[in-house]
Parts: structure tokens; C-alpha cells; sequence
């Protein structure tokens, strides 16, 4: 294991960009302490008048199991229209919350391209080739040409994308393009990865196989997250350690009544229901999957 | 204790399913494909259909009854007296090089302008330069004389200007429509917002900025006489076809016209060819009908 070091002091704001357009700004509040990895603290907004989330708190922790290398992945689950990508938004640094707090390992402060995101869309530039993607990647993060060339030589082989390296995007499938965005996102070491639904329109061996290398990137590092968003239940369960339910109140009626907050959240490493390969055939996970569906009706 | 009524006979469901294999494995044939709708035609036939509508065309134009028409030989004939002894080669390049200078021209700015457009500060500026392609050229010609002094520099730019308009017009269309996604992309991955810039607006958009450079050099060339028109002492095709007008030359204005077309044609060519060389994977985008 190894543990995160100390806390320092948040970034510089960053310069203010010609396309982004946000107002709010949050002042620092203390920093978490060095086990906690992702620490969203009572994060509200509002789009077009409406509350979309309203004290959104959720705390992901460093999972440690000695002599192994362990990183955490986080499921994020809510129905359609909940708010899920636009905390994706927030976490990620493209947009600010009107309030609240999140912070990282390291810093209170996670600016843009400080954590890897992967859109439901991978969307990828159609001019380059698979490998001038990853190597705008690379040189996007200030790596120099030539090292830029070899991560990606190494990473599109361990992706098995080597034999695609001079496609170009139109021509490789929608599962070889999910994984060049997984690894266009590791050609810099990000603790935090973000993936917003990576299960949706998946057969369900295409599924195995990225409920694999979720897993497999997630325990890279000790300190790596990442943070499933899906309204997948079964993929989520098996994938993730930890999950998170995001929802809204309801009124007897059904009328939503306040913008989304965590409602329920699980541990499924104190469950006993993480790391295991082949867990979903156990009667333990078929009655956690029920409950979860139970209260997934009611966000 | 109710009786079960008695259950009504199955009725066949309406369906889409052939009746028999055979028909299931009828595919229209080549010829059947061709005048079937929605169906996509391999390049032998589609060339095959071209070459058959412009027999048809030629045909039509040898037993036309009109008197106005000229015949292909009287129009080949003229051709050649343009070729050999009214200068047209010359002519002919005095008009290419007018619109490239043009186009060139229109590249620059239309390009600095439609880039512009992703500062919000200079989007009504871009707005307005687009609005000015509802002006028309024939009223500008005095204002722009007075501004170039005639000749040469005033052709080019009003080529330039009725380009320009309608090149910012759809390249600035083009810029703004660039998905939010593409840039929010590039940001986590932790470029710059120059290097997003360059990447997502430039390069992202150049098979298209080459598509609309491709359609104005279509607009120029069809204002091409009407320019060339307005100053003769430099000459031109536009020039040359407006002094067979005058002499009622009916097959030297075909030929002019035909050789028009034909330059237009190669230059839309070769224009095709830059964007399949520059932008390979657009051919992979585009879906086959």
C-alpha cells in the first residue's frame, strides 16, 4: 500500500478560457485526511432554474489490503436524468458547483485534466489515427514527442489496440474506441478516472470484458478511483467496491420534491461482496442486487 | 359455474416475411436496382448511368429543331477560331489567376473571421459579415471603384467580397456546431485552450472549411463574367464572352459557355482531390446510400 502524502496547498486558479462559461467560484475549505481519496462535500447546482443536485456528500477512501496492490472502483447509480454526468461535470473539473466542496488526494482544488474522464460518447478526434489520439494526449500533458510515441506504443499493446495504432476512429469498433479513451486517459498518471456510463450498449461478453479492464486499471496503482456513473445495477454491483445511490425526494404522490442527493450507499467490501471473481452467482449478491433494484424504484 | 366459450379460429397475422425462400433470396437485379428507390448502385453502373444521360444530352442537342441553338459541329468549329485565334488560352488564364488571387483572398479573411467566432466579443462582428451576402454585387460596383480605383483590384475584390460572404456564412455555422463534448474531451485530457483550439477547431474542421472553400470557388466562377464584365480592358473569359454577346456570335458564346463549364468542373475536381488528400478519413465517415 501506499499512502497518500501530505496535504498541499490548492491549485492556482486557472487561466479563464475563451469557450468555458462559469461563474462560481469556491473558496477552500480544510483538506481531507490522507485516506480519503475523493471527497465531495454538500455540492449544489442548478441548471436553468432547476436544482439539479442539492448537498450532494459522498467520501471515497484509499481500500487497503496488504502485500496487494489495491485501488478502489466507485459505482455512482441514479436513473436517467438525475444528475449523475453533471457530477461528473463538477468532480471533473469542467464546471464548479454554486456550492460546496471537492477535493482530491493531494489538493481542494481539481482543475481541469487533473482527472481523467471517459465520455459515454468516447469521443475521440476523427483526424488523427488511433495512436496520433494518444499521442494528443500525451503531448497535451506536456510529454515530449518521443516519449509520447513510446507510452502509447505500450499502452495500445496492453489495451490489445496495437494492430489498430493507424486507424482512424471511424474505422475501429465502438468497444476498441471505449478502451483507446480508457487508455488516451493513462497516457499521465491520474489517480481519479471517471467514466460515465462505460456499460451502456455493451453484448454482454463486451461487458465482462470492460467490467475486467475497469477492474485491471483501477488496481494499477494503490491510490487509483475510479468512479463507474451507470443505471446498469448488476455491472455495477460487480464491478465496483463501493456504491452510491444518487436520487431525489418524492412526494406520496411521485412528484420530485428536491434536486439529488446520495440516498443510499453500500460497502460491499465489509459486505464481503468485492474482489471476488464470479461473485454474481453467489445467493449474497442476488439478495444486495434486489435490495438495490428495490430502492433504485424509488430515486 | 360459467362455460368457457369456445375459442375463436386463429386468423392469420399480417406480415412482411416472403412467401417462399425463392423469394426471400430476390434481389433486383442491376438494371431493376436502377430504378428502384433507395438503392445503391456499384461505380461500373454509376458511371455507366453518367455516360448514358450525357449521350442523351448530346443527342438531344444534334436533332434539336431550335434555330438559337447552334450544332455540336458549328460550336466545335467556334471552339477552335477561340482556341487558335482569339486568344481564349490567354483569356483563360487571366480568369483563373483573378479567381485564385480571389480565392485566396476569401480564405484569409473568411478564416480569420469564422475562427473568431469562438470569442464571443467579435460574434455580432461575424454576424454582420455574414448579413452583407443579402447585398448583391451590382450596387456595390460604384462604392468599390471609388475605393480600388478600377481594373484589376476592383474585380478582385468584389469576388472577394461576394465570396467572403457566403464562406463566413457557412464556416461559421461550422465552428459553432462543434460539439461541447470535443472540447470538454481535449480539456480533461489537459490540453490548452490554444491547443484546443487547434485541434478541435482547426484540424477538426478542416475537411469541412475545404467542402465550403470548394462550393465558393463554385459561387466565384459562376460571378466570374459578371466581373469580368465590369472592367473588359483586362480581359477574361467573362470579357470575352461579352464581346461575342455583342456581335450576336451565337456558337462563340457556346463555346466560351461550354469551356466555362468544363474549367469549373476540373477545378471542382481537383478541389475533391485536395480534400481526399488533406482529410482521408472523411471518405470513411461518409456513409454509402
Amino acid at each position: 500500500m501506499t499512502t497518500a502524502g501530505p496535504p498541499t496547498p490548492p491549485s492556482p486558479p486557472s487561466p479563464p478560457s475563451p469557450f468555458l462559461t462559469v461563474a462560481a467560484t469556491a473558496t477552500a475549505p480544510p483538506p481531507a485526511g490522507e485516506d480519503v481519496l475523493l471527497d465531495v462535500r454538500d455540492v449544489w447546482q442548478k441548471l436553468g432554474g432547476n436544482q439539479i443536485l442539492e448537498g450532494v456528500t459522498l467520501q471515497v477512501k484509499d481500500r487497503v489490503r496488504p502485500g496487494q496492490v489495491t485501488g478502489q472502483v466507485v459505482a455512482l447509480l441514479g436513473p436517467s436524468g438525475v444528475g449523475k454526468t453533471r457530477l461528473i461535470r463538477l468532480i471533473s473539473g469542467l464546471d464548479r458547483p454554486d456550492r460546496g466542496h471537492i477535493c482530491g488526494v493531494r489538493a481542494c482544488a481539481l482543475p481541469a485534466g487533473s482527472v481523467g474522464v471517459v465520455f459515454q460518447s468516447y469521443p475521440l478526434l476523427r483526424h488523427h489515427t488511433v495512436l496520433g489520439n494518444m499521442m494528443v494526449a500525451g503531448i497535451a500533458n506536456g510529454l515530449p514527442r518521443e516519449e509520447a510515441n513510446t507510452k502509447a506504443q505500450t499502452l495500445l499493446k496492453r489495451f490489445g489496440l496495437d494492430q489498430r495504432a493507424d486507424f482512424f476512429p471511424a474505422k475501429i469498433s465502438g468497444g476498441q474506441r471505449q478502451r483507446v479513451a480508457i487508455a488516451q486517459q493513462l497516457m499521465r498518471q491520474k489517480q481519479l478516472l471517471l467514466m460515465d456510463e462505460p456499460f451502456s450498449g455493451l453484448d454482454p461478453a463486451a461487458l465482462d470484458d470492460v467490467i475486467k479492464l475497469l477492474i485491471e486499471v483501477a488496481h494499477m496503482d494503490e491510490l487509483n478511483t475510479i468512479v463507474v456513473v451507470t443505471h446498469d445495477i448488476r455491472s455495477a454491483l460487480i464491478a465496483s467496491d463501493t456504491v452510491f445511490m444518487l436520487g431525489r425526494e418524492r412526494a406520496a404522490d411521485g412528484h420530485i420534491t428536491s434536486g439529488a442527493r446520495i440516498k443510499h450507499q453500500y460497502d460491499l467490501v465489509a459486505k464481503g461482496l468485492a474482489w471476488r471473481p464470479g461473485i454474481e452467482r453467489e445467493p449474497e449478491f442476488r439478495e444486495l442486487e434486489t435490495e438495490v433494484k428495490e430502492h433504485f424504484r424509488s430515486l | 359455474m360459467s362455460t368457457a366459450a369456445p375459442a375463436p379460429a386463429p386468423v392469420p397475422l399480417p406480415t412482411d416475411a416472403p412467401a417462399s425462400p425463392a423469394a426471400a433470396s430476390a434481389e433486383p437485379g442491376r438494371l431493376a436496382r436502377i430504378f428502384l428507390p433507395n438503392r445503391a448502385v456499384d461505380r461500373a453502373t454509376a458511371i455507366g448511368l453518367v455516360a448514358l444521360w450525357a449521350a442523351v444530352a448530346f443527342i438531344v442537342w444534334l436533332v434539336s429543331p431550335w434555330e438559337s441553338l447552334p450544332g455540336p459541329g458549328e460550336v466545335w468549329r467556334a471552339f477552335g477560331s477561340l482556341w487558335w485565334e482569339g486568344g481564349m488560352g490567354p483569356e483563360m488564364f487571366t480568369t483563373l489567376k483573378l479567381i485564385t488571387h480571389a480565392l485566396l483572398l476569401t480564405i484569409v479573411i473568411s478564416m480569420v473571421l469564422s475562427y473568431l467566432t469562438v470569442i464571443a466579443f467579435f460574434r455580432p462582428l461575424v454576424g454582420a459579415v455574414s448579413k452583407l451576402r443579402f447585398l448583391g454585387l451590382t450596387g456595390l460596383v460604384f462604392p468599390f471603384t471609388l475605393l480600388t480605383g478600377g481594373g484589376y483590384a476592383l474585380k478582385v475584390s468584389m469576388l472577394t467580397f461576394g465570396m467572403t460572404t457566403f464562406f463566413v456564412t457557412a464556416m461559421a455555422e461550422v465552428v459553432m456546431s462543434v460539439p461541447r463534448e470535443q472540447f470538454d474531451h481535449m480539456r480533461v485530457l489537459g490540453a490548452g485552450e490554444v491547443r484546443i483550439f487547434w485541434e478541435v477547431v482547426v484540424r477538426g474542421t478542416l475537411d469541412r472549411a475545404l467542402d465550403i472553400t470548394r462550393q465558393n470557388l463554385a459561387i466565384g466562377w459562376a460571378m466570374i463574367t459578371m466581373v469580368e464584365g465590369i472592367s473588359r480592358a483586362e480581359g477574361g473569359i467573362g470579357a470575352l464572352i461579352l464581346n461575342q454577346n455583342k456581335h450576336f456570335h451565337l456558337a462563340e458564346v457556346y463555346a466560351v459557355l461550354i469551356a466555362i463549364l468544363v474549367v469549373g468542373l476540373l477545378l471542382d475536381y481537383l478541389m475533391g482531390v485536395v480534400v481526399r488528400v488533406l482529410c482521408p478519413y472523411v471518405s470513411l465517415d461518409r456513409v454509402a446510400r
